[in-house]
């Protein structure tokens, strides 16, 4: 087993009254691609931004690299290299290339050049268009881009918010490979909350977020033949 | 007469691009209204006057002054309301009323520091003799203002478009949200663009008496109105297209003056019921592909 990465226990938290998490547990070790399926309201969302600090936590704990950081600022997040990938993704107003820029916010200059022109070798048809503006492109390009912008921050653990969200299959298909691309990297984690299926292709494991709670936690193998996961996800009876 | 109405709008679109420039910039950047924008160019236009007429300094010295000054207000007073109001349910409409009351405030105080009176200064503290452009010839105040509204306007565009945080204040104006995520420090970014908001409506102020005439406590809500119209012309939160906006309207109203001189005053209304029935959006908006 490699080191832990992320280790959250206990979390709450929730949006003015409402409580939306309750007693979230979830690790992630080092090089792991950790696949979070839930249905449409089940907390998914609000746990990544309680991971990013955009909403804070009522409850528990949040380690990253065994340094506890529940009530880090934001920016003192993405620093540490926890990188989110909302379902925007983007700055539609902004070029292609500011958006990768700013991605590379925290990186020292010459470092951030290195690393989107990486990316545009990765990604030709973003370097193609990078004077463009980021709302010009498709659904699928622009998700493309959302990818590369949070690739570009060069992140240890980056949560990705329903990548597959206003995408054809065909372009969910692309997402994936891209993202096998990266599977096993050794100094990058993946967190991917979505509810296509699609992503267990490149999951080293699976957790369930349903009404708040983890659910099932376990192997791909182990989910696939789960009776309520093969129910709720595979649409099979 | 054609030729000189032209110039003279475009001289008087480049100061009004500057007068509401701040007040985009921050509507852009915290999607709140200001509508004590046109009360901090009054204090600036009062703030060259004191100077001059107690200290015979140059407005001009003055105008480098309150750049810094009315950027290092900007910071304390951002931190002071702007949290607090995006904390609010409607943040936008309580905006509305709080810098309202603010806007009161500052115009109730400049009544009793200074009077009601208009106050004036001479144009000719910034050139002697009138200056030609194209064989046409305008005050030289006139020319030294719109010279100076154009720097100004660029150093905005600098800051922008050729700066780390000029770019993470576009991405703020872009996607608040987008930008939090992204983890930057959109507090910081957001209170230095107000400090740059109300310090561009300082120098607007600084440069009122040649532009306006005078300056009076009272003056604040017609630049106000006069900024909206503009910045409606120019699309909402695009700073670039105030400029534009400006020069439309700068140009419109020197026409006006001079072909229908009794109708001058009703332009900004005219021109923001138009521009909101026919492209509400303004003339500068964009447009983002949905697939």
């Amino acid at each position: 087993m490699t080191d832990e990465l992320l280790a959250v226990e206990g979390l709450e938290s929730g949006y003015g009254q409402l409580q939306v998490l309750w007693g979230v547990e979830l690790h992630l070790h080092e090089g792991e691609t950790v696949v979070l399926l839930g249905s449409n309201g089940a907390g998914k969302t609000t746990l990544l931004k309680t991971l990013l600090g955009l909403i804070c936590a009522w409850h528990g704990s949040i380690r990253f690299k065994g340094e506890e950081i529940t009530h880090l600022p934001t920016d003192a997040r993405v620093r540490r290299g926890i990188v989110y990938m909302s379902e925007m993704g983007v700055f539609p107003d902004l070029s292609i290339e500011d958006n990768l820029d700013i991605g590379t916010q925290f990186l020292p200059r010459h470092e951030a050049k290195e690393r989107i022109t990486g990316l545009y070798e990765i990604f030709p048809d973003l370097g193609h268009r990078r004077r463009e503006a980021a709302g010009s492109l498709s659904g699928g390009q622009r998700k493309m881009l959302g990818v590369a912008k949070a690739l570009a921050a060069k992140p240890h653990l980056l949560v990705m918010d329903e990548p597959s969200a206003g995408l054809s299959p065909l372009f969910v298909k692309e997402v994936v490979q891209v993202l096998a691309g990266f599977h096993r990297a050794p100094d990058l984690s993946l967190l991917i909350a979505e509810q296509n299926v699609t992503f267990l292709e490149i999951a080293d494991r699976v957790y369930t977020l349903d009404g708040g709670r983890i659910g099932f936690n376990g192997s791909v193998g182990e989910a696939r033949e789960n009776d309520a996961i093969r129910r709720a996800y595979f649409g099979l009876k | 007469m054609l030729e000189y109405s032209l110039l003279a709008g475009i001289l008087f679109g480049l100061y009004f691009g500057l007068v509401a420039l701040g007040l985009n910039l921050i509507f852009g950047v915290m999607k709140i209204v200001n509508l004590a924008h046109g009360d901090f160019l009054m204090l600036g236009g009062y703030g060259a006057y004191i100077v001059f007429t107690d200290f015979h300094v140059n407005p001009l010295i003055t105008l480098l002054v309150e750049i810094v000054i009315f950027v290092l207000i900007g910071f304390p007073l951002y931190y002071l309301l702007v949290p607090r109001l995006q904390a609010s349910r409607d943040p936008e409409m309580l905006s509305l009323i709080l810098f309202f009351g603010l806007s009161q405030v500052i115009e109730a105080l400049a009544t009793l520091r200074f009077g009601s009176s208009e106050r004036s200064i001479p144009g000719t503290v910034l050139g002697d003799g009138p200056i030609s452009l194209f064989q046409q010839t305008f005050p030289v105040a006139w020319v030294v203002s719109g010279a100076i509204s154009l720097l100004a306007v660029g150093a905005i565009y600098i800051y922008l478009y050729r700066t780390r945080i000029g770019q993470l204040t576009r991405a703020v104006m872009a996607q608040r949200e987008e930008a939090l995520s992204t983890g930057i420090d959109v507090q910081r970014i957001s209170a230095i663009a107000f400090g740059i908001g109300i310090a561009g409506a300082a120098v607007a102020g600084v440069l009122s008496p040649f532009m306006m005439g005078s300056i009076t406590p009272s003056m604040g809500v017609g630049i106000t109105i006069t900024s909206f119209a503009v910045i409606v012309i120019g699309s909402l939160g695009n700073p670039l297209g105030t400029v534009a906006g400006g020069i439309i309207y700068g140009v419109a109203l020197m026409f006006m003056q001079t072909y229908f001189s009794s109708w001058a005053n009703l332009l900004p209304y005219l021109l923001l019921i138009a521009i909101l029935l026919v492209k509400p959006t303004g003339l500068f908006g964009r447009r983002m592909r949905n697939a």
